[in-house]
């Protein structure tokens, strides 16, 4: 991924196997991206069944405005942000850091074995994880009332109707749950480095903790950059599992739970307006698209060599 | 869900509908052509979709002929029969409507103005007369003349509602094997008040049952609020929300979440919360009263249900000795009717087979019953004259084919068998409570939720962010509810109120004419 060549336009015979090696990813994307792109304008139609959809009133931007009608607004719109940021930077860290520990580890086996373990919270769905979640915070039976809080002596904790505490628990649910899958990438490319780099410091006297810092990080850079860009581009859009399901939908808690995406559904849960769900829908990707090309933009200028495109 | 954005999800559920349904219109007419063939008289075709609470058969073939050799030698109708679970059923008949897929008669399961205002039904009041003639007068006669008040729109009558017992009186159900532990007579139990004693009677003699369980399954329908909404007459006009009611018959909307009736209501479930007759944890438990009734934790829970025979179904589903109370009358407003409403999509081709079909669906005593119970002898056998049992070793659960428990969905209640042992005066009685339950004076009014789209989906979020832990006892009345009051008006709760106020007075105006 450093180094770029540039080559001259090949003949199509040599390309054409890689052609047909893109084909289906290509037939997926054209399928599952690009034609329901074209159904973007009934986000600015007022959809009735009689007239059709195509012959529905256009109502300008008058889908969009239930979003911006509360107080909520505001809410929902920084913990959508804030959340999601705290996702990227803690979870590119702790991903880096499993990574780092693990290429270290130099018996193939355990190595093995805590990869597997790493990924694992990764194939748990998220009902399940609020199940166990609610195991652990139940106000009656749950674990940490239960069995840590009241032994101890100390007052318990109606988990499910505090908000304050949740900023921290979501965090901590979503980075148990992702970074040793997130992980991987990295993994893999520490183990594509030259291993020659690491013993030529090796004798020059570089001691881990300085390899660690020398190479493995400013190689990982461009890495750290493209993976960080693309999860730019959902920073609008919320893990709907994670935001509705995990805090059990309660009530209490919405001033630290609710996201865009949480506040979509709970409203239109009654309405059944496609019309409305299709603004929300639109309204994330265009900040998360405007998002990508800043930031991009931004990276460009920093270091070209590293921009994504 | 996870990682897609809800509006592109949709979209691609209709493009992807839209792909299919070109499939399926061909196979339709395929099937149409070879039909022709064989009888040359005009036999129209229509889907037909049912939802069911038992379990779905893998094959309805032969039910579907039987249905059909019913339908075409009177009405000269083919049905195409679809059987969908509750939890699938509005999702699959919105999904059909959405892609055009052919889907003639349906039934609301709530959603009544929601499919009006974006006109996904077809008007029927020209066809009503002419191929609806019995079905009008069986719903005059069970009902009264103004059943179909609920579901007309601009002059437009847009379904029929199912012809059931519709009054839904609040009781407290309750384990009665509990209640002779704790040393109270049933007979103590007459109203509301006469509930925390018997609470703390059972909290005293069995301190690990919950007296009261939880009664937040679902926010705006909680035993709670439908207590406030029959003892205190309470016509929530149409829309869920709560924020534009009338309160008894002064015809003025308003608010009632800043209304005594609910205020009171409130620091009753408050006290009883601070006395411990609640879990804590009621507020967000996804634990529903039943489940907690049933495995022994919990003791009561309020519920509405038609009938005196409540008790009896409850005891064989639980597997507890399980009794009921009324504890507060049933208030007729145009939901409480118009909620379980069969309808005919907008885009069906065949709206006149449609009707004759729905006609027989309420009056044809052996059409009903086929679709409920099966065929006669495999399914099912005869009692006596309203009764039938499952044929010998078998239970709901192995009969080839069974939608029972979707009773009173279909057409009238009174043609409907009735599994042995349950007593007919129960049906009669009914009946005899549609037509003597207090009605609303705004009956048949329906709100055009049109012009405030915005500000509704904006207060749906504000009640399920606040009611859930209200009506469950769990926080402090007087610090909450003003917020939650400022919160709905931010909201656009006002804008809501005038609206409905508006077409309210429009309405009456109409009506005196």
């Amino acid at each position: 991924m450093t180094a770029r060549r540039k080559s001259p336009s090949k003949p199509l015979k040599k390309t054409l196997p890689l052609l047909i090696l893109a084909g289906p990813g290509l037939l997926y994307f054209l399928i599952n991206s690009y034609f329901p792109m074209f159904g973007v304008f009934i986000a600015f139609k007022d959809v009735n069944y009689a007239k059709g959809i195509f012959g529905s009133d256009w109502i300008g931007f008058k889908n969009f405005t239930f979003l911006f009608q509360t107080s909520d607004a505001w809410i929902m719109t920084r913990n959508t942000l804030l959340y999601n940021l705290a996702f990227i930077a803690l979870g590119t860290v702790v991903s880096i850091i499993i990574a780092i520990l693990m290429s270290e580890l130099l018996n193939k086996l355990y190595s093995k074995l805590f990869m597997t373990g790493l990924i694992l919270p990764n194939l748990i769905s998220m009902i399940v994880l609020s199940l166990l979640v609610f195991a652990f915070l139940n106000a009656d039976s749950g674990f940490v009332n239960h069995s840590i809080l009241r032994p101890l002596g100390l007052p318990e904790i109606n988990w499910y109707s505090e908000a304050k505490y949740w900023p921290y628990l979501l965090v901590l649910i979503q980075i148990w749950k992702t970074a040793g899958y997130g992980s991987i990438v990295y993994f893999a490319s520490i183990a594509g480095i030259d291993k020659s780099i690491y013993e030529s410091a090796k004798i020059d006297g570089a001691g881990k903790l300085k390899q660690i810092r020398m190479i493995t990080l400013p190689l990982l850079k461009p890495t750290i950059i493209v993976l960080v860009l693309m999860s730019m581009g959902r920073i609008f859009n919320s893990d709907f599992g994670l935001f509705y399901q995990v805090p059990m939908n309660s009530g209490a808690l919405y001033s630290t739970t609710q996201t865009i995406d949480t506040y979509v559904y709970r409203a239109l849960m009654q309405l059944n307006d496609i019309g409305m769900s299709a603004a929300a829908g639109l309204y994330q990707s265009l900040v998360g698209f405007a998002l990508v090309l800043t930031v991009n933009a931004i990276v460009k200028k920093v270091n070209p060599e590293n921009a994504l495109f | 869900m996870k990682n897609k954005g809800l509006g592109s999800l949709l979209l691609s559920m209709v493009i992807c509908g839209s792909l299919l349904s070109a499939c399926g219109g061909n196979s339709n007419t395929s099937s149409k052509n070879s039909g022709d063939t064989e009888a040359k008289a005009k036999v129209a075709e229509i889907v037909f979709a049912l939802p069911s609470f038992n379990r779905i058969p893998d094959d309805l073939s032969k039910v579907t002929e039987a249905i059909n050799a019913i339908t075409t030698a009177k009405i000269g109708v083919k049905v195409d029969f679809r059987l969908f679970g509750p939890a699938d059923y509005a999702q699959k008949v919105n999904l059909a409507l959405q892609s055009g897929e052919k889907m003639d008669v349906f039934t609301t399961l709530g959603q009544f103005s929601n499919y009006v205002s974006k006109s996904q039904v077809a008007p029927l009041e020209e066809l009503l007369p002419e191929h609806g003639k019995e079905l009008t007068a069986i719903l005059d006669k069970d009902f009264g003349p103004d059943i179909l008040k609920t579901t007309t729109m601009d002059g437009h009558i847009y379904g029929i509602p199912v012809n059931k017992g519709m009054a839904l009186p609040t009781n407290i159900i309750y384990n009665a094997d509990m209640l002779a532990e704790a040393g109270v007579a049933a007979d103590s139990i007459q109203s509301v008040e006469d509930l925390p004693a018997v609470f703390g009677a059972v909290k005293q003699k069995l301190p690990d049952v919950v007296p009261f369980g939880p009664i937040n399954v679902n926010p705006t329908d909680t035993g709670l609020v439908n207590w406030m909404k029959g003892a205190s007459k309470v016509d929530y006009l149409t829309d869920t929300t709560g924020v534009g009611v009338v309160i008894g018959d002064n015809g003025k909307v308003v608010n009632f979440y800043e209304s005594d009736v609910f205020k009171n209501g409130i620091q009753m479930m408050r006290d009883w919360f601070d006395a411990g007759y609640l879990q804590k944890d009621t507020a967000t438990t996804t634990i529903t009263a039943m489940e907690m009734v049933s495995s022994g934790r919990g003791f009561s829970f309020l519920g509405g249900y038609s009938g005196m025979e409540v008790g009896k179904q409850l005891s064989a589903q639980v597997g507890k000795n399980i009794e009921t109370k009324r504890i507060a009358p049933f208030y007729f407003d145009t939901s409480a009717v118009n909620s379980v409403t069969w309808m005919v999509s907008s885009t069906s081709k065949e709206t006149e087979a449609a009707v004759k079909f729905l006609n027989l669906l309420y009056t044809d005593k052996e059409l009903i019953n086929t679709i409920l119970f099966g065929i006669e002898g495999e399914d099912y056998l005869k009692v006596d004259e309203h009764h039938v049992k499952f044929p010998e070793g078998m239970d709901a659960n192995t009969v080839p084919y069974t939608a029972m428990l979707s009773s009173g969905i279909v057409g009238s209640e009174s043609l409907q068998y009735q599994l042995e042992g349950i007593d007919w005066s129960d049906v009669e009685l009914k009946l005899k409570e549609n037509k003597d339950t207090a009605r609303s004076p705004y009956f048949g009014f329906i709100f055009d939720q049109g012009q405030v789209k915005t500000q509704i989906s904006a207060v749906n979020n504000v009640v399920s962010q606040f009611l859930p832990a209200l009506v469950s006892g769990s926080v402090d009345p007087e610090t909450i509810i003003p917020k939650f009051i400022s919160a709905l008006k931010d909201a656009g709760a006002e804008a809501i109120i005038d609206s409905k106020q508006q077409q309210l007075d429009a309405w009456l105006a109409a009506q005196k004419q």
